[in-house]
């Protein structure tokens, strides 16, 4: 790919806005609320945009691309199965208890509702995790960038890194939330041209469908059984696994999506962030997946363009980026590269604002000083943002030196991760869920998952205890091992709270069901209610399914 | 608190011009035959105009 001057000057005045809007912003910064939480004031329409946007980092862009030139249209199952329905439920069913409990993060949601060490046990993995995933996208764009421009290693992740800290430091969560906005905008608008361009090439969808095998473009036709479709996955693993236990745990827990829900100016527009974002959610894969499945299609039909070979294979990973340099002149290059670079900003900028939070919120005020005034927690959300990047920085190198720890350090990730939703779901909708129901659901869970990885196979990883059963494919034992880990969770939870004293139910108000006073919506017009939005959601859902059936 | 529009609105303005600005020099890419920078380009100059317009008229009510 070859830049010209102008494709550097629409980069360079990117990064002239991101860091003019955490300068503008500073000033708005006055206690350690306004820099970690946000003081509750961002509009709707940015919470819900930045909801989104904290998502979709670089990799995601890359992977969903490079997923549709794999396995075709049905890796848009990640959205119409996966995300969407989640953020439904979050919006309409658990911001009540998140936004109502005023609690300032996730792992304070726990501590109120069941106890200290759940919170601790959720505060310290979740920090660690936030870091580390921070880490690895910084490695895989620096590799990426490197590859494709011939880029500095080094300096890509020096700039990017300074980049994100400049304007995180400056506004806060603020900041972070309105740059995500931006690059939102600036995602659609650099990436749905390819799409456009790169799917009338291929001779339209109708071309697509007639060049590529039927399996590339049907969503459901082919999950009946897993030996029949490219994912390897069949219709219980991918509906309960992915669908349910993998995507609720993701948008309905972690502290960084929710985050910019409670940012919100009200319990109302808390409740329609994610639900809103649901709807520009709904269309992301006519964006990122569509122009993998065309690459694909190009290349078969021997037009000009094909995507670099990879041993057998293909290079589905520079799927993006080749199309990019086929399809775009000089000028809207430098807008796509720069939409590629502002998806990794928000990624990254979404991590840093959650770790310093749950850092200084959770685990310096809650363990290490507990009193101190609220200027020394602005201090140290300020220096906690600082150290953020700088370990972001040594993940990336680490990744880039040792890819072994890697994967390793992300396959424990997985098992932490994967019962979480079973926790969260008893704690809001049973008041007799207890703290020790809480936290020792989590660890067998978390045991759970780790045992099912040792006694299965797929793609010669994992039983690494004995050698019960062989899965289809890497993706179909990871929804497995969710399944089994969220299920543990469930019912260990609920043994160990039965056996324990319940808490008492004064104790209990604002945080569960039942013992919650639920908002009015009495006088408010349709279109700000949760339940309505969530039904034309649902009935596009369904319409968009069908569509590609 | 800063309106948001205001900055989002003048950054596609601007790429916008730029863009439209580099259209008539430019030769299209290999895979289309398309003015990708021109169509692009104007399509910014309007989304960002649109920002500044909602901007100007939430400031002056």
């Amino acid at each position: 790919m070859h830049l010209t001057p102008v494709d550097y000057v629409i980069l360079v005045l990117y990064f002239a806005f991101v860091i003019g809007i955490g300068w503008r912003l500073r000033k708005s910064v006055t206690s350690a609320g306004d820099f970690l939480t946000a003081g509750h004031h961002v509009p709707v329409w940015i919470t819900s945009l930045a909801f989104l946007a904290a998502n979709l980092g670089a990799q995601e862009v890359v992977g969903m691309a490079a997923s549709g030139a794999k396995y075709g249209i049905m890796t848009s199952h990640f959205y119409w199965i996966g995300a969407v329905p989640a953020m439904l439920f979050i919006g309409v069913f658990m911001m009540p208890f998140y936004y109502g409990s005023k609690a300032r993060s996730v792992p304070e949601y726990l501590k109120m509702r069941f106890d200290e060490k759940t919170r601790g046990l959720n505060a310290i993995t979740f920090a660690v995790m936030t870091l580390f995933s921070s880490g690895i996208s910084m490695y895989a764009l620096a590799k990426m960038f490197n590859l494709v421009l011939g880029w500095d290693f080094n300096s890509s992740i020096i700039l990017s890194g300074a980049i994100v800290l400049a304007y995180t430091y400056l506004g806060g969560l603020t900041s972070a939330i309105y740059n995500e906005v931006l690059q939102f905008f600036l995602i659609v608008i650099g990436f749905s041209p390819l799409a456009i361009l790169a799917v009338s090439r291929a001779g339209g969808w109708g071309g697509i469908q007639q060049r590529l095998p039927d399996v590339m473009t049907h969503a459901w036709k082919y999950v009946g059984h897993a030996n029949q479709n490219p994912m390897g996955v069949e219709v219980f693993g991918l509906v309960a696994g992915l669908g349910f236990v993998l995507s609720f745990g993701y948008w309905c827990t972690d502290f960084l999506v929710v985050q910019r829900a409670m940012a919100a100016d009200s319990m109302s527009a808390a409740r329609r962030t994610p639900l809103l974002a649901a709807f520009p959610k709904m269309i992301m894969p006519f964006i990122v997946i569509l122009p993998g499945i065309a690459a694909l299609a190009l290349t078969k039909i021997g037009s000009g363009y094909a995507l670099p070979a990879k041993g057998s294979g293909y290079d589905y990973d520079q799927a993006l980026t080749t199309l990019m340099a086929q399809f775009y002149p000089s000028g809207m290059l430098g807008v796509g590269l720069t939409a590629l670079m502002a998806s990794f900003m928000s990624g990254m900028a979404g991590n840093v604002t959650a770790f310093n939070t749950v850092f200084t919120y959770d685990i310096y005020q809650g363990y290490i000083r507990p009193n101190a005034s609220d200027k020394h927690y602005l201090t140290v959300g300020r220096l906690t943002t600082v150290v953020g990047v700088v370990l972001s920085i040594a993940t990336a190198y680490l990744a880039a030196q040792f890819n072994d720890i890697m994967d390793f350090l992300q396959l424990v990730f997985g098992f932490v991760n994967a019962p979480l939703f079973a926790t969260f779901l008893l704690g809001m909708f049973w008041k007799r869920a207890t703290g020790h129901g809480a936290f020792f659901g989590l660890l067998s869970g978390t045991a759970a998952a780790a045992l099912t990885h040792g006694l299965t196979d797929a793609e010669g990883k994992g039983a690494w205890i004995a050698h019960l059963h062989t899965f289809p494919s890497q993706m179909a034992q990871n929804f497995w091992i969710a399944i089994f880990a969220w299920s543990t969770c469930f019912l260990v939870t609920i043994l160990v709270s039965l056996a324990t004293a319940p808490h008492p139910e004064s104790k209990l108000r604002g945080l569960v069901y039942g013992l919650t006073e639920m908002p009015s919506e009495e006088g408010v017009p349709w279109y700000k209610r949760p339940v309505p939005l969530a039904l034309v959601v649902v009935v596009t859902l369904v319409f968009l399914n069908l569509l590609f059936l | 608190m800063l309106d948001l529009r205001l900055p989002s609105g003048l950054f596609f303005a601007i790429t916008g011009m730029i863009l439209v600005g580099v259209s008539f020099t430019n030769p299209h890419a290999a895979m289309t035959d398309s003015n990708v920078d021109l169509y692009t380009g104007i399509a910014m100059l309007v989304f960002g105009g649109l920002l500044l317009l909602l901007a100007n008229r939430s400031r002056r009510a």
